[in-house]
């Protein structure tokens, strides 16, 4: 039974039920005509979310094989990376995103990894930013980088 | 007359042209590596069309849309995968035409009928269109939230076989749209005193991390590489002798594709699949599908490309848009200028008709470029998966920032992208999502502008008009058919259970 309750799909379940729970109370205490539309959509919602969470604890799924990967490792990249841009400008948090994107993906020839990192980090940024003026997050208030 | 002389001219211009060549070129390749299907391809290239002007910017997209959805099928007939979902059908028959050494047959096939469909489509388009327009300028708010409500029952066709995930995420995709300031009352909502969340979260960050940032965790969780078992692949194109003998199956698969992407909320993939059935019923040739019998190859790329004229009938003309990509197309609509509605073919009639011809230029450009395609996969396969990921990587970070320059919107894509992934690895579709959040402001306005009208009193919707009527009366049915399905289902699945063999 433990182990049915730590299995992902469950506990993927139960934090969307807790999840639109959560949303629920902040409508319920909203204004009423505003929230109108969302205490109606959450409702449905959390029966959603409670009938699937129910199915997958009848179901039972086997549980998979936990194995050590560095998925983790490139989340956390995409997420500092675009965390980083608001304060850092665009450029700075790719290419070093970029660099392990080509790492983990097997790129691992220092002279692949640099040309790239170069050409797909800062030739697009390049292309982008200043050859088509679609302006991204800057660094320096001139615009830069 | 004139407004389609300007409307063609329109599309004439070199730049839309090139837009025209470069996306198809672009959206074939894109389409024809496996797991890049037209949304990832749409969210790469929407930044590039920021500084086009309207025309050229749709030239673009349009080619990689319809491009996309051919290019699919070059992978599924090669190495028994197909590019897009779309093409899932053009294996049954397209593989096994390669085994035995008719892959430039079964590419042939594919191409001609992936254009015929197309361009079938596109009269179907120029037909239907304009009438539907000239119905729903009948549509007030009341009829408008019975339509809408009506297409979000769409999000069951889409949920492949999970219904209720489906609606967990439809329910989560509309709740998305509801981030920011109320547009009515200007009241805050689910913003937690988070100043940067007031104008709320746009379309294209979400896309971009639910399809394309996700697309990268999910492969590099499963790690699987297509690379280095690609055939040597020619195209032939049938003759006109053989285009002859199958006429009855490229007309009967575009129609089927071209009525099935008119209506919300099915898609080119089961437009595939269901021309494919109706192939095994009709075709005079039946008993070889699934051994390597080009009315396979027909049946499923003549309706698959057929959906993508047909399927901008609703997104047009009633601001419904029929499936992901479509809702996609819709918010780059939007983006420039462009407002798909029941008032667009009155307001914009020459923009619409530019469309419909840079449709069929797309078609064509489509069946020219598809030789020198399908010869540039043999290198493109043989690129690391790396480049291609951090490519995606990319294009998503620009897409995502460059729709309003907020670094917000990066944080977004990055959030959704994440959450996707956990979405995937529990088996839910992530298609509602999309459409839930396109279709939720439209409803929530309607719903409350209908409740202006009518006094706060609900029931009054249902007795409006006929035509609300009708539309309550179809969506009742719709999910008294779904439920009957699923329960006649279940006994079923029940009684196997049961069975003394189980």
């Amino acid at each position: 039974m433990t182990s049915t309750l730590f299995h992902p799909r469950v506990l993927t379940a139960l934090a969307l039920l807790l999840v639109g729970a959560g949303l629920s109370v902040t409508a319920w205490q909203g204004p009423a005509d505003a929230m109108l539309v969302p205490r109606f959509v959450l409702a449905i919602w959390c029966a959603a979310a409670l009938v699937v969470l129910i199915g997958e604890l009848i179901r039972r799924a086997p549980m998979p094989r936990v194995s050590r990967s560095p998925l983790p490792l490139l989340m956390a990249a995409v997420l500092i990376a675009a965390v980083a841009t608001a304060s850092l400008g665009f450029l700075i948090p790719v290419l070093p995103l970029v660099a392990l994107t080509l790492w983990l993906f097997r790129v691992r020839q220092p002279l692949w990894l640099a040309l790239g990192t170069l050409i797909l980090g800062g030739g697009l940024w390049f292309l982008f930013h200043h050859v088509l003026l679609i302006r991204l997050p800057t660094l320096l208030t001139n615009g830069l980088i | 007359m004139d407004i389609v002389l300007a409307a063609a001219a329109d599309a004439f211009t070199w730049q839309a042209l090139l837009a025209i060549v470069i996306g198809t070129w672009a959206g074939i390749i894109i389409g024809g590596l496996p797991g890049l299907g037209s949304v990832v391809g749409l969210t790469i290239f929407l930044p590039f069309t920021f500084g086009m002007d309207v025309i050229t910017s749709m030239a673009l997209l349009i080619g990689v849309y319809c491009g996309s959805v051919y290019g699919g099928s070059i992978t599924a007939i090669l190495i028994n995968t197909p590019g897009t979902p779309q093409a899932a059908a053009t294996t049954f028959d397209g593989y096994p035409m390669t085994q035995q050494g008719r892959v430039g047959e079964a590419l042939g096939w594919a191409t001609f009928a992936s254009f015929f469909g197309g361009v079938l489509s596109c009269v179907m388009l120029i037909i239907g269109a304009p009438q539907l327009a000239k119905f729903a300028v009948n549509f007030g708010s009341i009829e408008v939230f019975a339509l809408v409500c009506l297409a979000m029952l769409c999000i069951v066709g889409v949920s492949q076989g999970s219904t209720l995930k489906g609606i967990l995420c439809g329910m989560m995709g509309f709740l998305f749209s509801m981030v920011g300031s109320d547009p009515i009352t200007g009241a805050d909502r689910f913003t937690f005193g988070q100043y940067a969340l007031s104008s709320g979260l746009t379309l294209i960050p979400v896309v971009v991390g639910a399809f394309a940032l996700s697309e990268v965790f999910v492969r590099f969780a499963s790690r699987d590489d297509e690379a280095a078992r690609i055939p040597e692949a020619r195209l032939t194109f049938p003759g006109l002798r053989d285009i002859g003998r199958r006429l009855i199956e490229l007309i009967r698969g575009s129609f089927i594709g071209g009525l099935i992407g008119a209506l919300p909320g099915t898609g080119a993939a089961a437009a595939a699949f269901i021309s494919y059935a109706s192939a095994q019923k009709l075709s005079p040739r039946r008993k070889n599908l699934g051994k390597g019998e080009p009315d396979g190859i027909i049946a499923s790329e003549s309706s698959n490309n057929a959906v993508t004229g047909s399927s901008f009938i609703p997104t047009l003309a009633l601001g419904i848009p029929g499936d992901v990509v479509t809702a996609m197309m819709m918010g780059a609509m939007v983006i420039h200028g462009i407002t798909p509605g029941v008032r667009l073919m009155a307001d914009q009639a020459q923009t619409v008709y530019s469309l419909f011809v840079v449709l069929i230029i797309v078609n064509v450009a489509m069946l020219i470029l598809s030789k020198p395609s399908v010869g540039l996969f043999r290198y493109l396969f043989k690129l690391p998966q790396g480049f291609v990921m951090g490519g995606i990587v990319m294009f998503s970070f620009i897409g995502a920032v460059s729709v309003r320059g907020n670094p917000l919107d990066l944080v977004v894509a990055a959030v959704t992208g994440l959450l996707a992934y956990v979405l995937r690895r529990g088996g839910y579709p992530l298609a509602p999502l999309v459409i839930g959040m396109v279709l939720g402001p439209e409803l929530e306005s309607s719903l409350r502008r209908g409740l202006l009208i009518s006094r706060g009193d609900f029931s009054a919707f249902f007795t409006h008009s006929t035509i609300a009527s009708v539309l309550f009366i179809l969506i009742a049915l719709f999910i008294a058919g779904t439920l009957w399905s699923g329960f006649t289902q279940w006994r079923k699945d029940r009684a196997a259970s049961e069975s003394p063999a189980a």
